[in-house]
Formats: structure tokens, C-alpha cells, sequence
């Protein structure tokens, strides 16, 4: 009995020790996993964090023309659970520190982050196609690298310049 | 003009507005403090009357299985008993009460309705949480009522056989007494009553460790469950003014001082020494104990505080004068 | 004087808290909102309530699974107008994890009508607070 009084004396002199949150700031780890940011510029729409995200809440589909690929998250079903920044190769999708999620019904379905990537038209036949992005040249081409211009090609014509003499003369 | 000063009385000060004003700034001095003590913010102090307009606009919905008439006048019959009970207890230097030879045992009588209106409209629910609610209800009220009666004895003894007579059960009569002769509480043989007294006001009003009747987490609220709107706005107001009874009459019995004879002041010395009451049974035993089981709870009532009343009764039948 | 009254009552709402089949995580979120002193929740004039008739805002965790479906179902119906729904967690608002399984029929807006969603994984306490917020300001419209 004597301790818990001694505790609730110490207590009344402390003072609260009250988050100020709504009305004032509050603290924010930096490493938080929060809303989705899907930068269409290093994509190559591989659909690997399609395949591994644990809320189904991912949707990479060719538009209809065929220039490009439309990327949908919608926020409603996502866990916040990172596996998609795990496996992305090329770290074109990453989960910001954002947590402030609260929204009203009648915004429900209207709750996503929606970007386009781009395809580029190859340099033989005009054909869009998929780009590779710098960053992973290294690891397809190694040291000697893209001699050939390979990169910059669709599949078929890739496969009529590599038929003809290799890779990398 | 009597009658007008009896309605006044009953409905103004210090009965009705005032003491609905007094219940209600008891209610929030205690929910602030208990907040303080595990060091959180806590609601504004005039929370509890937001909480009562808040529940005079809901609706009212009345289970299928209940009895309607009594159901919803179930709620008015603490509320009328605790406003009868504030006309009669006596603020020393403002308001002298009502006079009577018996005002002791009416306020007794008084002081149980709220649990009996308590217990009508928990089994006119027709729910079986209220049931179990209301038969740990009965229970509890048992327990308590012994030692009080005790520590009314006591007091009434020792007012009585000062003047010659053997117990002596008004309320004019013991407050003129302690003018003579000084308050109880510097009174070394009424000590122990003081206690018992101070140990029974928990579970009057409901509070951990005895509020095993609304438990929370066992019974979902217990006897109150089936109510919403006006019905729970009446029984919030009856607690309220419940706490306001049992303070004042803790203050009348054992130390009604005034301080000097200006009205004001006296009105004010009388709300400090209710809440001083209210924050040191109440408050600090909420924040600091555990909810007590039903056996514990009876084998407590029924042996601590009654033993220490005894004690005061049979050191007052022996005229011991220390 | 109707908005004076409003402004008054919105200081004081009641929260009542349903388990429709949820893994306990949002649950536990939900449970330190109120309790614990770092994000008190009683400021706002909040209190968490035992028993569905003395409630304002209801907070409603968990997918709606087959077997849960009616009891929430009666205890939604218990419930004294005027009352705001908040969905906690992405469960109710779209099945989250569980969306294809086999005892989940529709989301939670099938169902009863829904107010605030807070989607999250469990989300935040701050965010929930957020979402608190949020429904009594529409609380106060329905008054």
C-alpha cells in the first residue's frame, strides 16, 4: 500500500507525460513503412512486387494502345508489409514514412497512387518496348558492356543482332 | 411562506440545482485527479455535464423482454430520494436543515434508494448480465450497510448520553453539540468510527475496489446495460448526488467547523472539506487498488470496519473520556 | 441554439469497440488509444464504454467472417441513433490479406453503412486518433 501511494505522489509531481498528437507534432522514426511511392522512371514492369504482395493490392496491366504499362496501388488493401521494396529490382517502388491514412467513405475507391511507364521505341524497328534501366546494364552486360546497343532494342531485334555475331563484338 | 422555502429548498439550494452543480464538479475534480495520478492529460474538469446534455439527445431503446412502465420510472426513484435526502442534511453556518427528532435514521433509509432503484431497473431489463448485476448489487448493499449502521449508532449515542438522555438522532442536535463541545474528529474514541465510516463510502458509491456489481469487463456494464439516453443521464446525475450526500454527511458527523460567520466563506470551507472527502476515499483508492471478488468483499465489510465501529460504540457505552 | 447545443455535445462521445473476426492485431492498437498515457484519447472527452447502448462512434475491426456475421450484425442494430462508423484496419474496408478466402462474402460497407475508414496494417495510434477525429466532426452533421 505504501509504494503505490509513494508512486501516485511522484506521479502528481511529474506532470503528464502526454503525446501532444492532434495538437502538436508528434515523433516519427524515419525507417516508418508507410504509403506507397512507385517512381515509373526505374520500372521495368517485371511484375515481381505484383507477385508478392501479401494484400493482392498491386495492378501492373498494358494500356490499351500498347505505349505503356499502367501501375495502380490501392492503399484499402495494403498491409504495409514491404515485401514489394524487398524484391524490386531496380528499388522503383519504396515505402515512404507517410502514416496519416484516415480517409471518408465516399473516397474509398478514389484512394490509390496511379503512374504510367513508359515504353521506348526501339532504335531498329520502332517497336515499344520494355526499356533496361541503367543501373542494371552492369549486371546483365558485366565490365565489357553494352558494346552493341543492345539495350536499346526490342526482343526481336535483339535476337536477329545477337544471331548474327554475339553479344559483345 | 413555508412551503415556498421547502420548495426552494428542495429544488434550488441547497437541494436540485445546487446539488447537481456540487455532484457533477465532484465527478470532474475525480476523473481529472485519477488522470493526473497515471500521468495522463484527462478530460476538462466540467466533463461530466457535456457527458449529461450529450445524453439527453440519444434515443431510448427498450429491450422486448422488459417490463416498459417500470423500466423507464426506475431511473426517478434515487433521483427523488437524494434530492429529499439534500434538503436534510444540515451545511453548519449556512443552512441549518431540517429539524426533527429522528433525521439520523430518514437519511438512512434515504441514503439505500439509489441502490434500490438501482436493482428495480436492472430486473425489469430482462437481460441476464443485469440479472447477475443486480443479485452482486444486493450482495454488496448487505455488506456495507452494517458497518454504517454501527457509526450511526455511535454518534448518536454519544450526543445522546451528553444530554442525559441514550441516543439522540438529530442532526440539529449533533452539529449543536460539536459547537460545544468541539468536533468529533479531534475525538480519540471516535476515531475508529471515522474510518469505518471513511471505509464503507467506496462501495456507496461504486468505485474500484467494490464496484463489483458494474464491473466492466465481466458484465459489460452490468445493471446499467440495457439503458441509454434520459434513463443513464438519470443514473449518472444519482451518482453524482450521491457523492454529494455521502461527503456532507461524513462532513456533518464528524467535523462540521465553521469559519467565522459570513455565509460565503462557510459555503466554501463546506465544498473544500467534500472534495478532501471524495479525493481521499474515492480518488486516490481508485488509482491505487484492484477489483475486489465478492467473497473477499463481504469477509472485508463484514470484519474490519464493523470491528473498529465497535470499538467507538463500546468506548462511548463506557463513558470513557480521553 | 441547436448549434450552440452541438458544439457542447460533440465534447463527449462514447466509443464502443466490435471484434468481427479480426487477428487482435488492429484490436490491440485500438486498446492503447485509450489507455496508456502517451496517446490519451480521454482528452478529446472519449471514453471507452462496456456496453453497445451507451455508444456514439463504433469502431469495427476484423473481416467480416460467415460465422461472426449476424451477431455484428445485432449488435450494430443495438445501438442508439445517432451513431458513426469507423472501419479499422484494411480488413473491413476490403478483406486486406484475407480477401479471396472462403468465409468472407462482401466488405464490411456491404452490409451497414460506413463513415471513416482507417486502412493500415495495424495503422498507427496516431492515426486512428486521426480517424476518431474525423467521425466526430460528422457526428456532429448527424446530431
Amino acid at each position: 500500500m505504501g509504494t503505490f501511494l509513494k508512486i501516485a505522489l511522484k506521479n502528481l509531481l511529474k506532470g503528464p507525460s502526454t503525446d501532444k498528437y492532434p495538437f502538436g507534432e508528434t515523433f516519427v522514426p524515419e525507417k516508418l513503412r508507410g504509403k506507397i511511392k512507385h517512381d515509373p522512371e526505374k520500372c521495368i514492369a517485371c511484375h515481381m512486387c505484383e507477385h508478392v504482395c501479401a494484400g493482392g493490392a498491386i495492378r501492373l496491366r498494358e494500356a490499351k494502345d500498347g505505349s505503356g504499362a499502367d501501375f495502380v496501388v490501392w492503399h484499402n488493401s495494403c498491409a504495409f508489409c514491404g515485401l514489394c521494396e524487398h524484391y524490386c529490382p531496380t528499388g522503383a517502388i519504396h515505402l515512404t514514412n507517410d502514416y496519416h491514412t484516415a480517409h471518408l467513405e465516399k473516397d474509398k475507391f478514389s484512394y490509390v497512387e496511379r503512374t504510367f511507364v513508359k515504353y521506348k521505341p526501339c532504335s531498329v524497328c520502332g517497336q515499344p518496348f520494355i526499356p533496361l534501366i541503367p543501373q542494371l546494364e552492369e549486371v546483365v552486360y558485366g565490365e565489357h558492356g553494352d558494346k552493341k546497343g543492345l539495350s536499346t532494342m526490342c526482343e526481336k531485334c535483339r535476337r536477329k543482332a545477337v544471331w548474327k555475331d554475339g553479344v559483345f563484338k | 411562506m413555508s412551503a415556498l422555502k421547502l420548495v426552494f429548498n428542495m429544488l434550488i439550494f441547497p437541494g436540485g440545482l445546487f446539488a447537481i452543480m456540487l455532484g457533477m464538479l465532484l465527478m470532474g475534480v475525480d476523473r481529472k485527479l485519477y488522470a493526473r495520478i497515471q500521468r495522463r492529460v484527462g478530460p476538462p474538469l466540467y466533463q461530466p455535464f457535456i457527458d449529461l446534455v450529450k445524453l439527453l439527445q440519444k434515443e431510448i431503446l427498450v429491450p422486448q423482454t422488459a417490463n416498459y412502465t417500470v423500466f423507464r420510472a426506475a431511473p426517478l426513484i434515487g433521483f427523488i430520494g437524494m434530492l429529499a435526502a439534500a434538503v436534510m442534511i444540515p451545511i453548519s453556518g449556512v443552512y441549518p436543515g431540517l429539524d426533527s427528532s429522528a433525521n439520523l435514521l430518514v437519511l438512512l433509509y434515504l441514503l439505500a434508494t439509489p441502490a434500490l432503484a438501482l436493482m428495480i431497473g436492472a430486473s425489469a431489463s430482462g437481460s441476464p448480465y443485469s440479472a447477475i448485476g443486480y443479485s452482486r448489487e444486493m450482495s454488496i448493499t448487505i455488506a456495507y450497510e452494517a458497518p454504517l449502521l454501527v457509526v450511526l449508532m455511535t454518534v448518536a449515542m454519544k450526543v445522546g448520553m451528553a444530554n442525559g438522555g441514550f441516543a439522540d438522532f438529530s442532526l440539529g442536535h449533533i452539529i449543536s453539540y460539536q459547537q460545544q463541545n468541539g468536533s468529533m474528529i479531534f475525538d480519540i474514541t471516535m476515531l475508529p468510527a471515522l474510518l469505518a465510516f471513511l471505509c464503507c463510502i467506496p462501495a456507496t458509491i461504486g468505485t474500484v475496489p467494490f464496484d463489483i456489481p458494474e464491473a466492466e469487463t465481466e458484465l459489460a456494464e452490468g445493471p446499467l446495460l440495457e439503458y441509454s439516453g434520459s434513463g443513464l443521464a438519470m443514473y449518472n446525475l444519482t451518482g453524482g448526488l450521491k457523492m454529494v450526500i455521502i461527503s456532507a454527511l461524513a462532513v456533518a458527523l464528524f467535523f462540521p467547523g465553521t469559519l467565522g460567520s459570513f455565509w460565503l466563506i462557510n459555503l466554501l470551507w463546506f465544498v473544500f472539506k467534500c472534495l478532501l472527502v471524495i479525493t481521499l476515499t474515492i480518488t486516490v483508492v481508485r488509482a491505487t487498488r484492484a477489483r475486489m471478488r465478492m467473497d473477499q468483499a463481504l469477509k472485508f465489510y463484514l470484519t474490519v470496519p464493523v470491528a473498529l465501529a465497535l470499538v467507538s460504540l463500546v468506548l462511548t457505552l463506557l463513558g470513557v473520556r480521553i | 441554439m441547436g448549434d450552440l447545443i452541438k458544439n457542447i455535445v460533440k465534447k463527449s462521445p462514447w466509443i464502443y469497440r466490435i471484434n468481427a473476426g479480426s487477428c487482435n492485431g488492429c484490436d490491440v492498437e485500438m486498446a492503447t488509444t485509450a489507455l496508456i498515457p502517451r496517446y490519451d484519447v480521454e482528452r478529446l472527452g472519449c471514453k471507452y464504454c462496456g456496453s453497445p447502448k451507451h455508444a456514439d462512434i463504433v469502431l469495427i475491426s476484423g473481416p467480416i467472417t460467415a460465422v461472426v456475421k449476424e451477431k455484428v450484425l445485432r449488435v450494430y442494430d443495438e445501438i442508439p441513433d445517432p451513431k458513426v462508423v469507423v472501419a479499422v484496419g484494411i480488413c473491413p474496408i476490403s478483406g486486406g490479406v484475407f480477401r479471396d478466402s472462403y468465409a468472407i462474402e462482401m466488405p464490411l460497407d456491404g452490409y451497414i453503412p460506413v463513415d471513416v475508414n482507417v486502412p493500415g496494417c495495424p495503422p498507427r495510434p496516431q492515426a486512428i486518433i486521426d480517424g476518431v477525429a474525423k467521425a466526430i466532426e460528422i457526428w456532429k452533421t448527424k446530431l
